[in-house]
């Protein structure tokens, strides 16, 4: 009797493993599996103060990339704080990742409220001159906001954009979180309002935001997991409220995440400033077909 | 916002027969409170159940903002063009010039300590918000003078001044509408429109439906076309609309047959419950979005404002302008401060230039703050011992 039940236990559980729920939940790994043909990138937000905190981060960044060799950054706004000046973008950008840039790797930047739009200027942002832009790595495309004013341009845009999308994964940048625990900002409910029903619509796999300086990954909201990535320079610590929506959450230093996209799985490590791994997990998406019920 | 248009209509032989409920209605829609009570419930509302407010808020958004807001704007159209004919309380270069200093002085103060504050902050990003920090709430204005100093000179110095820096802040903000698309030919229609407008008046077109349903209208497109704030519509209208001298006097308005007060008497109602709903979808934001823009705004409000009134009308003194009859510094304190409040046409001025987003929210909180300014004048009447405080 006992054996019975232990066998249809464990046909449940495996059962439950092939659900789609389950698949699409985040759960833990060991360590990210570094494959030779996949996407691998970092993600930093809230960063550019220029003081000791950056600099520690992009060591550990630089020191990542000797184990996982990532060559695309993304940036989630607030990426110069306070005088943005020529010497400025030296101090709080070029010194700080310097060993990066030095081994090629492209940054992607986001507007936060701290940036100055001609920032989108700057070359080494990679953002064309754009507020907001999108970009294809691999099969992964990118969809950069500026959610600091989502006007109906930059709305009509991302419907556009994200329609003609064919790839596998789609991949949201924007520094406002919609969906956040984080005590001083939290979730910008108006926000939200306008941009979820075009992710749901459109089935984007993984939004990135920053602006709470805190790390935390939400359950997947209608199907689209999200992470606040806002401490790359700046913290604000034990500031992470958890509720109902928590996955997991990091507010007690700086932090950073590693990614890697290998076919239908994404894999995800949060990185704290002293090289401690906080996080980890793997998303798995769903199939196309399954991506166009939703 | 308008205040003879909030002010309570003389109905006398009626208001005998009305009940306590209908006065009540009645203060409500006439005395400035419309507005407030619809940014009162918004805040509540989107404080407790934020993703239901703010569905709701943006299905109206465009109706209220872009279609109602309309007949607001229209109103305060027919209150500048009444001031600046012959006869009206603007024509006169000698009683406008020094409550337009004042307003000079006013927009001065406000834009710079809101821009130095926000660049003081390195936060570039919101020097867009700079006209909200600049906007008078005429009718919050004019209650609070009314109650502190009904007969002196600061009730028509301030209505002047507060006229002025909203047409000016209209003027900059009109242009500045966030729009997906300019599709073109709208001068066309305007054209079509305003020649409706010129025939009508030459045929001595008394009604005003024509006018605003016609023209207004075709003038509503071809805004809208152009990537221009189609709330300014009845802008180019109202003037073709018969017209008389308007006198500041504003709460004295007899009851006439002419076309333009006939329009007012029959869509102040209206615009109340406009405005009511302009607060409602408008007003909610989540406190905890207050941020730099929040506190710039105050700032060049509360402190910009009143300060740089002084200043420029300190130097029109020194340069031999004289003050309005009972009209001295003290009460001109007061004045200032009464003119600090934004709240209406800094949340009409947010919502035209910006979009949803957390700069909106930042301003809109501060614009709601600005109220606090009224609360200022009463303060300082109070301290200076000011007008009904003098006793």
């Amino acid at each position: 009797m006992r054996r019975v039940a232990v066998v249809l236990l464990t046909a449940l559980l495996a059962t439950a493993r092939l659900t789609p729920a389950v698949q699409n939940a985040a759960r833990a790994v060991e360590t990210l599996p570094t494959r030779q043909d996949s996407l691998k990138f970092a993600v930093l937000g809230d960063n550019g103060t220029g003081e000791q905190p950056e600099y520690d981060v992009g060591q550990q960044m630089a020191a990542a990339r000797t184990t996982f060799p990532f060559d695309t950054v993304l940036m989630l706004g607030d990426n110069m704080y306070g005088r943005q000046d020529p010497q400025d973008f030296v101090v709080k950008f070029e010194r700080p990742y310097a060993a990066l840039l030095q081994a090629g790797v492209r940054f992607y930047a986001t507007l936060g409220n701290h940036d100055d739009q001609n920032n989108r200027f700057y070359k080494p942002f990679n953002m064309g001159g754009e507020r907001y832009f999108t970009f294809v790595k691999k099969d992964v495309r990118f969809f950069v906001l500026d959610t600091n004013q989502l006007d109906p341009k930059q709305q009509a845009w991302f419907d556009e954009a994200l329609q003609r999308s064919d790839d596998r994964w789609r991949i949201c940048i924007f520094h406002h979180p919609i969906y956040s625990d984080a005590a001083r900002h939290g979730s910008d409910v108006s926000l939200r309002v306008v941009l979820e029903p075009l992710l749901v619509k459109y089935g984007v796999d993984v939004v990135f935001s920053g602006h709470d300086h805190v790390y935390e990954r939400l359950k997947p909201q209608k199907g689209i997991n999200y992470f606040v990535s806002g401490s790359g320079g700046q913290l604000r610590k034990g500031d992470v409220r958890p509720s109902g929506l928590t996955a997991a959450y990091y507010d007690q230093d700086q932090s950073f995440m590693l990614v890697e996209v290998a076919g239908n799985e994404m894999f995800f490590e949060a990185v704290s400033r002293s090289g401690a791994k906080v996080d980890s997990g793997v998303i798995r998406r769903e199939p196309a077909g399954a991506r166009n019920s939703r | 916002m308008k205040p003879h248009a909030l002010a309570t209509h003389h109905v006398g032989i009626h208001r005998r027969h009305r009940s306590a409920a209908a006065r009540l209605l009645d203060r409500f829609l006439h005395r400035y409170l419309a507005l407030p009570v619809g940014v009162g419930i918004a805040l509540v509302w989107a404080n407790t159940t934020p993703e239901r407010y703010f569905v709701f808020a943006h299905s109206l958004a465009f109706l209220v903002n872009e279609i109602g807001m309309a007949l607001f704007v229209g109103l305060i159209m027919q209150e500048i063009v009444e001031a600046v004919m012959p006869g009206g309380a603007l024509h006169s270069w000698r009683r406008w010039s020094l409550p337009l200093l004042a307003a000079a002085g006013g927009m001065l103060g406000s834009a710079g300590f809101y821009l130095a504050y926000v660049h003081g902050h390195y936060e570039s990003i919101l020097a867009a918000g700079w006209p909200m920090a600049c906007a008078v709430d005429i009718a919050a204005a004019y209650y609070v003078l009314k109650t502190i100093l009904p007969r002196s000179g600061a009730l028509p110095f301030v209505l002047l001044l507060a006229i002025a820096t909203d047409l000016v802040g209209m003027l900059i903000i009109a242009p500045q509408y966030p729009t997906i698309a300019v599709h073109g030919g709208g001068l066309g229609v305007m054209l079509v429109a305003l020649g409706i407008a010129g025939a009508m008046r030459a045929l001595k077109v008394r009604s005003f439906w024509p006018y605003l349903v016609i023209c207004g209208t075709l003038s509503w497109i071809a805004l809208y076309r152009e990537g221009l704030h189609p709330a300014f519509a009845l802008v180019p209208i109202v003037p073709f609309l018969p017209h008389e001298p308007r006198r500041l006097d504003l709460l004295a308005d007899p009851p006439d047959d002419d076309a333009v007060h006939h329009f007012e008497h029959e869509w102040n109602t209206l615009v109340q419950v406009i405005l009511f709903f302009f607060g409602l979808v408008n007003g909610g934001v989540l406190l905890r979005g207050y941020d730099t823009g929040t506190w710039a705004l105050l700032l060049g409000a509360l402190v910009g404002r009143p300060l740089g009134i002084l200043t420029a009308v300190g130097a029109a003194v020194a340069a031999g302008w004289h003050l309005p009859r009972g009209l001295g510094w003290r009460q001109l304190l007061v004045a200032a401060l009464a003119s600090s409040s934004g709240f209406t046409f800094a949340l009409f001025f947010a919502t035209g230039v910006l979009s949803t987003g957390p700069l909106l929210a930042q301003l809109t909180i501060g614009a709601v703050g600005t109220a606090a300014g009224s609360l200022l004048a009463i303060g300082a009447a109070r301290l200076f011992r000011v007008g009904r405080f003098a006793r």
